[in-house]
This record gives C-alpha cells, structure tokens and sequence, in this order.
C-alpha cells in the first residue's frame, strides 16, 4: 500500500535532479525504522487479502456462525478463538482488515484529491477567490468533524462506498490549509514569477512549478490522511455506525471485543488491537519518514 | 488594533453564517428531504397528513430562505429552536449539557497543555536521546490507539485491576456533581489528556526544533546568552506561536473527542446529546449543539490571535500598522 505511495513519484523524478531524488529515497531507505514499517504494512496487507483463499472460514454467514462455540478461547480449530457470534476471530480479523484498509486507503486518496484542489486554486489565485474559499473553510473547521461525520452517517446509508466519500469528503480541510501555504509560498518563488514574465500561463504554472514542488508534502499529509481515514472508521465502527452486518471493520471489531473485556475474553480484543495499533503507527512513521527525507533543512544538519 | 478586532469579529461573524447556512442545507439532501425525521419522531406508519402537520409545527413547509432568515432572527433572541424529539427547547438541553462537557473538555486541555509543552521542549533539546526517542514512541503509540479503546483499556486496568477507580463518570445531572465526585473524573479525564499528549507534545517538539535553528537564536547563542535564557526568551517564546494557533484550532476536535469518551463513560454532555440526536434524526438538537461548538471555536481563534499579538510583538506592529 505504502509501497505504492513511493513509486506513485516515480514519474517526477523524472523532472527533478536525479541525485536529489536518489539523496531523498537514500535518506528514507536508510530509516531502518521506516523500512520496518513498510514491510510490516504489506505482511498485514497480503494476510488480510490471501488469508481468507489459503484458510477460508465463514465470515458472513451469521446461522453457520452460531453452529460454531461462541466465545471460545484459542484452540486447534480456531486459532484465535471465536467471538460473541461465533465466528472465527484469525479468519475476521482479515475479512474486517480488508475493508478497513481499503475503505482507509480509499478515503485518505480522496481527502488528498480534494484538498490538494482546493489548496492549490486557493493559494495559487489569491485575492478575492482565496479569501472566500478560506472562509468557507474556517467554517468547515469550525463544525466537529466528528459531529458531522455522524450526521452525515445517520442521514445516509452505511455502505461501503458511502462512507469512503462521507470520510474522504470531511477530511480534506487540513490538508487544504498545507496545501494553500505551498502553494502561495511557490507562486511568489522567483522561478514561478519568472516564468510570468515570460508568459507561462496559470496553468501552466501551476502544472510545472507549484505541484511537482508540493508533492512532497502531498505525499507526506497523504499518508496521514490514511492513516486518520482508519482511526476515523474505527470510531464509526465504536459508535455502532460502521459497516452494516455480515460485513465488519476492525472498528466494529474493537468494540465488540472491548465490551467484554470485563469477561475476561482478552482474545477478542488485544490481537486486534495490539495488529491495528500497529497499522496505524506504522503509516504515521513512514508519514514522518517522508517528511525527513523530503526536508532539505534537514540535510544541512 | 481595535480595527483589526472588528475585523476578525466581522470576518467570524461570516464564517457563523457559513456553518448556519451549511446545516440548514444539509438537511435537504436526505433522502426524503427535511421530512424525514417525523417518520423517526411519529414512527414509521405515519400517514402524509400527520408528516406535514408536525412539519408546520416546526416550520418545515416554509422555503429554505425563509426558514433561515426566521432562525437567524431566533438566533439572535438566544432561541435555538425546539428539539424534535426531547420535547424541550434546544437552548434548555444545551444549558443543561455545556457546563458538564466545558469541565471535562477544559480540564483534560489543561492537563494536557501542562505535560505536553515541557514534554515536547525537553525532548527537543536532547534531540535524538533515549528520552526523546522513548517520548516519541509513546506518543506515536497513543496517537494510533482510537480513544475509545485507551478509555476501555484505561478502565480495564486501573478501574478493574489495580486501583479500583471508578469506572462510570457521575450521572447526576446536577452540573456540580464534578465537584462533589471528583474521583470519578479521572479515568474520562485521563483518557482526554493521554489523547491530546501525544499530539500535542510532537507538535511542541517541532516547533522547538524549528526555532532552535533560526539565526537569531544562534545570535543570542553567540552573544553569550546563558542556555537557560535563550531556551526561555528566545526559543520557547518563538515556539509558542504555533501551540496558541493550534489551541485555537482544536476546539473541534476536543468536543469531539469529549463525545467518545462520554459515551464510554456514560456521562450526558454535549457530545452525548450530539450523538444521540444525530442517531434519532433530532437535527435542531445537532444543529444547535454544532453552531455552540462553532462559536466557541471562532472565539477561541480569535482570542488566539490576541494571545499571538500579546506573545509576539512583531504581529502586533503589523497589525496596527495596517
């Protein structure tokens, strides 16, 4: 997943100096840390989708469900054990992780869209437009996000498409703000006023100068933004509003596991937990590992 | 600077309009329009005519204009509209509910702000040691670990296990309950302040850092300024700037957050009421809880404004000369 995120640059490279991209890429390869993080990223990733084809277990099924013991503690045939309704947790934890991390992945590509678009008109244009789109979004930074998230949730459906654009659309505030201070700061660098005096247009501009120079802080906030969109299905998923059953999330999940923890069911929520945690820390480290590569104060240090 | 007070007041009062103007639309989209609620309040075998009689009961057969201009006009008599479904007035429900979530949002932000801003100076100034690295790893962890499951986790150990704390916040609904049972107040309040730890303590050390390598701290390095002066005039004066902006900004998300935890913690507040108007389809109650949190919101920015100016003279000047 995080994979792709590196070689979705690859492209640019292209335009910048090479020994500049190299230094970078060298910079995050050298992050023993970071490189852990990717790895650990594809083991759950490749679990979560080749799991249930090596293993298949029932996972949708709620009256086959029942037939299994419900709450049982891990044992030959269910090696994590079973929940409340009987299925098997190993074999849940990859069937809530793919939607999880897709719906997460999904959300965080769609907050980077719209708020890369909109940062950058906002910055780039200035003046009246940017005042008013910088009103509108002090307004939407000032609703909860979590109010809204759950207005929106309960005045729609729960599927899986909706709540990666309920997510992806809410999400994309901060991102703008970043993106607007780039944008604003390359528009005023003197190689883009160059390139007005002689004549480049907007677009022009804005396609050569303010977005290949971004991009490294578009690809750090987009690694954020994944990793938040996750954290944020999981609160879904606490507050009963996650994906509708049979289909779960590891939101859902948690909750359900948490609630018996009086009970002593600890296999229910700690594996989980202890594998979710994980995910997101790993996202923000490598997010965090980007970001150093991609400072260049940081290599005068 | 009194100009530029006006202004930014001016300026919030148009980012309320905006957020007045985004929830009343919102509405419209669902899909059976702004009746959609009655078939929650009357149940779902309501028949058209009764659909439309509670709908004028509460003004929904006007146009969306007149609706709005009407609950400005309220607005401004301190009127919130009346709930869909608690059969109160929302200004009532709000009154009941601030003082209760405002003590436990406060609370948690204060504690937060007084572990993370030492927290994060520290571990900026020894850089890279196993205290810095032992202060990040546990803030990236409690960063990634969603609220409600630290506050399930927090219960677990200290309210089962070791200290036997209790594990449901105080349910009278008296306001004064948080100071006559305050011990029930840990565990929601911890949880808060272990939350905003983690992010705010990663801010502070990077705002720190930022500073510590600008040139005028390397001039008061030079001149001779002890090491104690120069993290104090220098340095963290300097660093303070983004933490007020960011204070200002994360009004939100505290009522947020406080929502998660008062629902762990059963405790009726704000968040709770949002929540569970959200679920019933009570969209005044959404609605007017979301324009408060807003207020607040465009408050706190501006008195963080006041509190940059005051922090850092600089802005002061600027502002006053224009």
């Amino acid at each position: 997943m995080t994979a792709d995120l590196i070689t979705q640059d690859a492209p640019t490279s292209v335009e910048m100096p090479v020994p500049m991209w190299r230094q970078r890429l060298k910079i995050f390869t050298q992050n023993k840390l970071a490189i852990a993080s990717v790895l650990y990223l594809l083991i759950v990733t490749l679990f979560c989708f080749l799991w249930p084809h090596l293993h298949p277990t029932n996972q949708t099924n709620q009256n086959l469900a029942i037939n299994n013991p419900i709450n049982q503690s891990p044992n030959s045939q269910f090696w994590l054990g079973t929940d409340s309704s009987g299925f098997d947790i190993l074999g849940r934890i990859a069937y809530g992780g793919e939607y999880s991390l897709t719906l997460g992945f999904l959300a965080g590509i769609v907050t980077i869209v719209v708020g890369t678009l909109y940062g950058m008109i906002s910055g780039f244009l200035g003046g009246v437009v940017d005042t008013v789109m910088m009103r509108v979004l002090d307004a939407f930074l000032s609703i909860p996000y979590l109010f809204l998230l759950i207005t929106l949730v309960t005045l729609f459906a729960r599927t899986a498409s909706l709540l990666i654009l309920t997510i992806g659309l809410t999400g994309w505030w901060g991102t703008a703000r970043i993106i607007r201070a780039d944008a604003m700061l390359i528009r005023n660098l003197e190689y883009s006023q160059a390139s007005v005096t002689m004549g480049a247009s907007k677009w022009h501009i804005i396609r050569r100068h303010v977005f290949p120079n971004s991009i490294s802080n578009i690809v750090t906030v987009a690694t954020f933004s994944v990793a938040d969109a996750i954290l944020f299905l999981s609160t879904l998923g606490f507050l009963g509003l996650g994906l509708q059953a049979p289909q779960t999330d590891w939101g859902t999940m948690l909750q359900n596991g948490a609630e018996l923890i009086p009970n002593g069911y600890w296999w229910e929520v700690y594996p989980l937990a202890a594998i979710f945690i994980l995910v997101v820390v790993a996202i923000n480290y490598i997010g965090d590992a980007l970001r150093d590569a991609f400072e260049v104060r940081l290599l005068e240090r | 600077m009194l100009a530029y007070i006006v202004r930014r007041l001016l300026q919030s009062v148009v980012v309320l309009f905006m957020v007045i103007l985004f929830s009343f639309a919102l509405p419209y989209f669902q899909p059976e329009g702004i009746y959609t609620p009655a078939y929650s309040v009357l149940g779902t075998h309501a028949t058209h005519a009764n659909v439309l009689a509670w709908g004028a009961q509460y003004g929904l057969n006007h146009p969306f204009f007149v609706r709005l201009w009407n609950y400005i006009i309220a607005l401004l008599h301190g009127n919130f509209g009346f709930s869909y479904k608690q059969g109160q007035s929302v200004y009532s429900i709000i009154a009941t509910n601030v003082p209760r979530t405002v003590w436990l949002a406060l609370s948690a932000l204060l504690l937060t702000l007084v572990i993370a801003v030492p927290l994060g100076m520290l571990q900026a100034q020894r850089r890279n040691s196993v205290f810095d690295y032992a202060g990040t790893g546990i803030a990236f962890v409690l960063y990634a670990v969603p609220s409600f499951l630290l506050a399930f986790l927090l219960i677990q150990v200290f309210a089962f296990g070791l200290l036997h704390l209790p594990s449901q916040a105080p349910t009278a609904l008296a306001p004064w309950a948080m100071f006559t049972d305050p011990v029930a107040f840990i565990l929601p309040v911890a949880t808060l302040t272990l939350l905003g730890v983690a992010g705010i303590s990663r801010f502070m050390r990077g705002a720190v850092l930022d500073v510590m390598v600008q040139d005028y701290v390397r001039t008061a390095k030079a001149k001779g300024c002890s090491a104690r002066r120069t993290l104090w005039k220098h340095t963290f004066r300097n660093a303070l700037g983004p933490i007020i902006t960011l204070l200002g900004l994360a009004i939100p998300g505290l009522f947020g957050g406080a929502l998660i935890i008062e629902d762990v913690f059963n405790y009726p507040g704000l968040g709770y009421q949002a929540y569970n108007g959200a679920l019933n389809g009570d969209l005044p109650l959404v609605i007017g809880i979301t324009l408060l949190v807003a207020i607040f919101t465009v408050l706190g920015n501006l008195a963080a404004d006041l509190a940059l100016g005051i922090v850092n003279p600089r802005i002061r000047l600027e502002r006053s000369g224009k």
